[in-house]
């Protein structure tokens, strides 16, 4: 019996973009990352509908973080209080593919530090490493506010990846990050529509919609991962279907989510296996399982499971 | 211990309100609302006691009490002793001030703009479709009187004659009637005045009167809704609307909605109260009608109801509680005719009273009144019927299917729940243009100083702050550059008209938007859901029909605008006002119209939200401006952005 | 493909009799789409009716069923590409290797080792489902042994996998009472393979190395009268794996391609742990209907089952959240509690901006199933009783000093019964979350 032809065409494709600015451009990153660019949805239609690979963006804190596990904290151990030398130790050691910087010190219940701190930061980790950056605001509007902004000027020209913004907070951002030629991180709290509002209304104020990645509150695998996951399934589709406004790539936080979950984190718990191992697997499984609903750009923070997911990109996206 | 303490008698105090004098003797610990209510004085409160809409403002003159905190009073107000009524408890004798701005709002009767502009809209019985043949019909009778070859008892010979003129196979007559028929019959030389009233296949004798009244037969119509209450008084015998009055309904105090009024009368054994607010409201109407017109309230033989389901339950005192619980059902959909007498309802002693069938617990006669009107059973192509009441509900169909849903849109389009919202009345603000140079141009009924925002000055507020980038949108102001934007005690608020000599200012708060936003998100959510499920696409949409307590000035565009109804063409789009009280006066005219209205009733297929598992999602796509899915709504072009 | 609601209507009488339960033809036919309810109950319903609707609802993928009782597993039936299109319906099988080349006390260990793997996660049980038994040996002797060793220690359904007729015979003959799946029969083999499958009433594995071949194959073991077929794709890597999985998905599912309307079996025996668990969770996710490891770390266990868990969860439920209390930044004795219900929604839109306000709080999350604030008072799922409820179980008492509840603005209607319910002092929160802030910094403290 003849198999008959089942492959689907679609219309639309997610937007490609480049990240990072090279001397040529204007900047002084040594490499540029493109990513997007799928004409399908995963595993779907030909190689030559898989877009860009996925990429790797590792956690780099400004701040020395107060909570990470010790299976977490031990391959940083001598960096931690030196961005730029933790965000060098990602890119030689571990194959980052981009660094994301996560203010995470600004925060007012957390160290509460202010713009000059974020600013030389941002500086330092520019400095110390060529690949392109992301730069991540705490999440507490007022103090974002504050800070992005200056954030974002200390790194004019480098095309970054910054953010994010929120239907409650997206004003001043944005317009500071077309203003300064960056990539814009529009976020929402797991819900695809919300998520699609945040692009129409960054767009309405000017923000092509070509610079934007989205963001969805990324689920740990055991702690709601599914939601995340069709919603990505869903985004993918919406972009292959001629939608616009859902046409970004697509980046998830795994690195902070995973680590929050017992499972990665709890050292007492024999039936489980090691912590030592355990950690990273749980990292490798969220990222992995993110990656087959098409996603983009992963944050990631322990380089085991780095190693792992770099391997298996590279094995399905060849 | 816990027992004892329970048992132990409350002390109790007596609680004066001025300037009334009114007093009670109450329990400690009673709340200060409770206690004005069961004295008989109305405060008012539209969220029934719940303490957020700030409206049972009073002032506390002597006496102890305690009241929770709220964000609702000024500093300068908590200074003077100002408390909320539902949210003080009485702990001594007190003296309160109730102030003038409460008095008796509710029981005030309006005049119905567009109950006057839409009297007409029992056209069908006029044009045709359905025959005149109402429900209750006056005829005059001329018998030959018995003869020695003509026997026939006088009972009999009345029913022939009467079937000489009417078509009525089976017939039923009161014992009164038949008791007092042949001394009656003698007195005037068989020559009487019958009423007769339709109760489903049987015909019954209601009345008869010696002589020739047939021309003075009356009937009311009545749209019993949630926040107003709409009555129109119709000549039976002419086809012809004479009057109309309209009054909020006094349940509000009770709450917004009507599920808040279930629970209420549930928690309080308040279902016989509920009834007689109800029945107070409606005879209201009905005496100052009939006071206004001349007419005796017992030429009036025929009072109909179309309502939601919750409303019809208040009226005949039916048991609404399982309106609200799974699986959600009504005592009762089809309510066969009564007198209506033993409702309460001042009409002619023997008058009957109907109410237009219902098809689920959340979707009323009122709806079903609206498909009949709108004739949208009967058309080949598909129709989109909305009303925006307190509920907003929604029906799709034609002649060979009819889906429905309710979306519990909330009543701001009604005016209530807005911080200057009011019905369509004297002073309602009900068109604003923003002109090109920002100031802004209103119309208010009655050409007289603004006193609020009615349903159709609301749509235009919020589509014009949309359009002119005042708001975003997700109906959150724009801050940068509007010298009309202030901060106010419930944040950003946006000034409509500057206060005057007699007047306060207007404004729109940003808590009114989000609230219209929901309102429209929520009704925009059922009509997707409804089209979803029967594949109905935009273009499938032969007619929409907008109805609802809006104002007469309504522009349909802005409805589109705002994204509250499908971006079809706009001659597709029809306002039709208030549809239940149009319905409801066809089925009066008609038994035809009530066979009808019993079919829609039955074939109506009723899709529940609240378990629907797309509707969520729908309205969070519809809770944006116009929607999420840009591509719904091309003709509402990019907006400007003011940043 | 399947009819809708209003496909099917348009075949009903349309008579709106209510004699099936319904209120309307119409209501009677979307439950029919949605697959609420079966046609008979219809008793107006023409045989035309009848003939188009049995013909429609006919699934596009066999259900596969294999093992016995306790260790019975069911894969295959799926519908969709996408499991928010509709659900995933049965979870992917996670089977572990054994090989047929251990003998005595190092087989035993292996087997109980497969057998450990079992966990608990939110109150449910997940685990390894099978045991594939290798016949590594290439001795029909040994690994009939084998397979008896694995049917009288192991807890768990079994597969066997050997390309020999002569092995499988064997080792069926020791085991068919457990009903194995009997992998695999290549097109080599199959008139054979099908023969002991069919003699013994197992379902059986077809392995091929491309798609057409598979489809011939599938269509020439149905041939031999065996309907319980599981799909097994030969690839080079892990690559066209994948997106081989996907185009047979697709053929089954849309192009509703008979000859590939089976569930499949992929493996997973190269690499490390890590490495497995990255191959496993793809193949899960990605339309494997059992996932074959070599592995027996807890450690790469325990994510790819909970991957199955979330992966095939009912995405039309509402979303819920797990009622407890919700500690936000670090409250002490002193801090407000508030209580809010556990429709995700809802419970997020309070958290964040009770983490905006910055007054560090307790939300106690009162279960609702999942239904917001409003809904849950109207429909009576929250009310004074469901409320202390939650209070007591959840031991609020302990974790203030203070007796205070700040309870929704939506409901402020239930302070007084709360207030006797749990002789808490109820303050009432704003009705929009957004005033939370204010409230918890204004009116709180």
């Amino acid at each position: 019996m003849p198999v008959p032809e089942v492959a689907e065409r679609f219309t639309g494709s997610v937007n490609r973009l480049t990240l990072g600015a090279t001397k040529d451009d204007g900047g002084t990153r040594t490499s540029t990352v493109t990513v997007g660019g799928a004409r399908n949805v995963v595993y779907g239609g030909s190689a030559a509908d898989t877009g860009e690979k996925a990429v790797i963006a590792m956690d780099v804190l400004d701040s020395k973080p107060e909570d990470w596990p010790d299976v977490l904290l031990e391959p940083y151990k001598n960096v931690l209080d030196s961005p730029g030398d933790w965000a060098k130790m990602c890119v030689e050691e571990f194959g980052a593919d981009l660094i994301c910087v996560k203010f995470d010190g600004i925060h007012p219940d957390k160290n509460d530090k202010d713009a000059a701190h974020a600013v030389k930061v941002t500086e330092e980790v520019l400095k110390a490493v060529g690949v392109p950056l992301v730069l991540w605001g705490c999440g507490y509007d007022e103090k974002d506010n504050q800070v992005m902004p200056k954030v974002s000027g200390a790194a004019k020209g480098e095309k970054c990846l910054i953010g994010t913004v929120t239907e409650d907070n997206y004003k001043s951002l944005t317009a500071i990050a077309v203003a300064d030629g960056h990539y814009l991180i529009t976020h929402a709290p797991l819900d695809i529509n919300i998520a699609k509002q945040i692009n129409i209304l960054a767009s309405d104020m000017g923000f092509p919609l070509e610079r934007i990645v989205t963001f969805q509150a990324t689920g740990a695998l055991g702690y709601g991962i599914e939601y995340a996951y069709s919603i990505q399934e869903r985004q993918r589709i919406a972009a292959l279907t001629g939608d616009k406004m859902m046409a970004m790539p697509v980046i998830c936080d795994v690195g902070y989510e995973s680590w929050r979950a017992k499972e990665a984190k709890l050292t007492d718990a024999p039936g489980w296996g090691d912590p030592a191992d355990r950690g990273p697997t749980w990292e490798t499984a969220t990222a992995i399982c993110l990656l087959q609903a098409g996603v983009d750009i992963i944050r990631m923070r322990h380089p085991r499971a780095v190693a792992t997911v770099k391997n298996f990109i590279n094995k399905v996206w060849t | 211990m816990e027992e004892s303490k329970k048992k132990k008698k409350k002390k109790k105090f007596t609680v004066r309100f001025e300037p009334s004098g009114l007093k009670i003797k109450v329990p400690a610990g009673t709340v200060l609302l409770e206690a004005a209510h069961k004295t008989g004085i109305y405060l008012s409160s539209i969220c029934g006691g719940d303490g957020y809409c700030g409206k049972c403002k009073v002032i506390i003159n002597e006496g102890q009490f305690k009241s929770k905190p709220t964000a609702l009073l000024t500093p300068d107000e908590t200074r003077e002793n100002v408390v909320l009524a539902c949210q003080t408890k009485i702990l001594s004798d007190m003296t309160i001030t109730v102030p003038k701005s409460h008095t008796l709002e509710t029981s005030q009767i309006l005049m119905d703009t567009d109950a006057q502009r839409f009297s007409e809209l029992a056209g069908e019985v006029r044009e045709g479709i359905f025959e005149f043949d109402p429900l209750v019909r006056k005829i005059f009778v001329e018998m030959s009187p018995p003869t020695v070859h003509d026997h026939t008892a006088d009972h009999e010979r009345l029913y022939l004659a009467i079937r000489e003129q009417i078509d009525a196979p089976i017939m039923q007559t009161g014992f009164r009637v038949l008791q007092k028929l042949p001394k009656l019959l003698q007195s005037c030389d068989y020559k009487v005045t019958v009423t007769i009233g339709r109760r489903g296949e049987t015909t019954e004798v209601i009345e008869v009167e010696a002589g020739n009244h047939h021309e003075r037969n009356f009937a009311v119509a009545v749209d019993l809704g949630t926040t107003t209450v709409v009555a129109h008084l119709t000549d039976l015998t002419k086809v012809a609307t004479i009057d109309t009055e309209a009054t909020y309904n006094s349940q509000i105090n009770f709450g917004e909605d009507y599920i808040r009024r279930i629970i209420y009368a549930e928690e309080n054994d308040a279902f016989d109260e509920m009834q007689n607010r109800i029945v107070h409201d409606v005879n209201n109407l009905i005496v100052t009608l009939a006071t206004r017109q001349k007419i005796d309230l017992q030429e009036i033989t025929t009072v109909i109801f179309a309502g939601n389901t919750a409303m019809i339950h208040f009226l005949l005192n039916l048991d609404p509680t399982r309106i609200r619980r799974e699986p959600y059902i009504a005592s009762a959909g089809f309510v066969p005719p009564i007198r209506a007498a033993e409702a309460g309802i001042q009409i002619n002693k023997r008058g009957l009273l109907y109410c237009l069938p219902s098809v689920a617990a959340y979707v009323g006669s009122d709806i079903v009144a609206g498909v009949l009107t709108t004739r949208i059973f009967t058309k080949k192509g598909i129709s989109l019927f909305a009303d925006i009441g307190t509920n907003g509900e929604v029906v799709l169909g034609n002649q060979d299917w009819l889906v429905c849903a309710s979306s519990s849109a909330g009543p701001a389009f009604e005016g209530s729940g807005v911080k200057h919202g009011m019905r369509a009345g004297a002073g309602a603000i009900e068109k604003l243009t923003i002109l090109d140079d920002g100031s802004f141009e209103l119309k208010i009924i009655g050409n007289t100083h603004p006193v609020g925002i009615c349903g159709s000055g609301l749509l235009d507020t919020l589509a014009e702050l949309f359009i002119n980038g005042i708001i975003d949108r997700t109906g959150r102001f724009n801050p940068n550059g509007q010298p009309r934007l202030t901060e106010g005690d419930e944040g950003w608020q946006f000034q409509i008209a500057p206060a005057g000599n007699e007047h306060q200012e207007i404004v729109i708060t940003q808590a009114d938007i989000n609230n219209l936003v929901r309102s429209k998100a929520g009704v925009f959510a059922a009509i997707r859901v409804l089209m979803e499920s029967t594949q109905t696409k935009l273009e499938d949409l032969d007619a929409v029909y907008l109805a609802g307590g809006f104002g007469n000035f309504l522009n349909v565009r802005q409805a589109v605008t705002i994204g509250m109804l499908p971006d079809v063409p706009l001659e597709k789009i029809q306002f039709v006002g208030n549809t239940s009280i149009a319905g409801a006066k066809t089925v009066m005219l008609s038994r035809k119209a009530l066979k009808a209205a019993e079919k829609i009733a039955k074939s109506m297929t009723y899709f529940d939200l609240m378990s629907h598992q797309g509707y969520m999602e729908e309205f969070t796509k519809a809770n944006f401006l116009p929607h999420t899915d840009l591509s719904l709504f091309p003709s509402v072009k990019s907006v400007k952005c003011k940043t | 493909m399947a009819l809708t609601g209003l496909d099917i209507f348009k075949l009903l009488p349309k008579t709106n009799c209510k004699k099936c339960g319904m209120p309307t033809c119409l209501a009677f036919a979307m439950a029919l789409a949605q697959k609420r309810t079966k046609l008979e109950d219809c008793p107006d319903v023409s045989e035309e009716a009848k003939e188009k609707l049995a013909a429609a609802s006919a699934p596009p993928m066999r259900k596969v069923v294999f093992g016995t009782q306790d260790n019975q597993v069911q894969i295959g039936q799926e519908t969709v590409m996408f499991r928010h299109e509709e659900k995933f319906y049965n979870p992917t099988v996670l089977a572990v290797t054994v090989s047929d080349k251990l003998t005595g006390k190092d087989l035993t260990k292996r087997i109980e080792a497969v057998n450990a793997l079992q966990f608990e996660r939110i109150g449910i049980k997940i685990g390894a489902r099978a045991i594939a038994l290798v016949n590594d040996s290439g001795s029909p002797e040994s690994f009939a042994q084998a397979a008896a060793a694995v049917k009288d220690s192991g807890d768990l359904a079994l597969i066997l996998v050997t390309q020999s007729p002569d092995a499988m015979a064997a080792a069926v003959a020791k085991t068919k009472e457990s009903v194995p799946l009997l992998a695999s029969a290549t097109p080599d083999t199959a008139e054979k393979m099908a023969k002991i499958a069919k003699e013994n009433g197992c379902p059986i594995v077809a392995k091929a190395d491309s798609i057409d071949a598979l489809a011939d194959l599938t269509e020439k073991i149905k041939a031999e009268g065996l309907e319980d077929i599981v799909l097994n794709l030969q690839t080079q890597n892990l690559r066209d794996q994948l997106l081989n999985l996907s185009k047979m998905r697709a053929l089954a599912l849309k192009k509703v391609f008979r000859p590939l309307g089976y569930p499949t079996i992929s493996f997973v025996t190269d690499g490390d742990a890590d490495t497995q668990v990255a191959s496993a969770i793809s193949l899960i996710c990605k339309y494997a209907g059992i996932v074959v490891l070599d592995t027996v770390e807890a450690y790469a266990l325990l994510p790819m089952l909970t991957a199955v868990m979330n992966i095939f969860t009912d995405p039309q439920k509402p979303v819920q959240v797990e009622p407890k209390v919700y500690r936000i930044g670090e409250p002490n004795e002193n801090s407000p509690m508030m209580f809010t219900t556990n429709f995700s929604l809802t419970y997020y839109t309070v958290e964040s901006d009770v983490e905006a306000s910055r007054v560090p709080s307790y939300i106690l999350v009162v279960d609702t199933e999942g239904t917001s604030v409003l809904t849950a008072y109207s429909g009576d799922k929250l009310n004074e009783k469901t409320v202390a409820d939650a209070m007591t179980k959840y031991g609020v008492e302990d974790l203030v000093k203070h007796r205070k509840l700040i309870i929704p603005g939506y409901v402020a209607v239930m302070s007084g019964k709360i207030e006797e319910a749990t002789n808490w002092e109820v303050m009432v929160g704003p009705r929009e979350c957004s005033m939370l802030p204010k409230f918890l910094q204004e009116v709180w403290n």
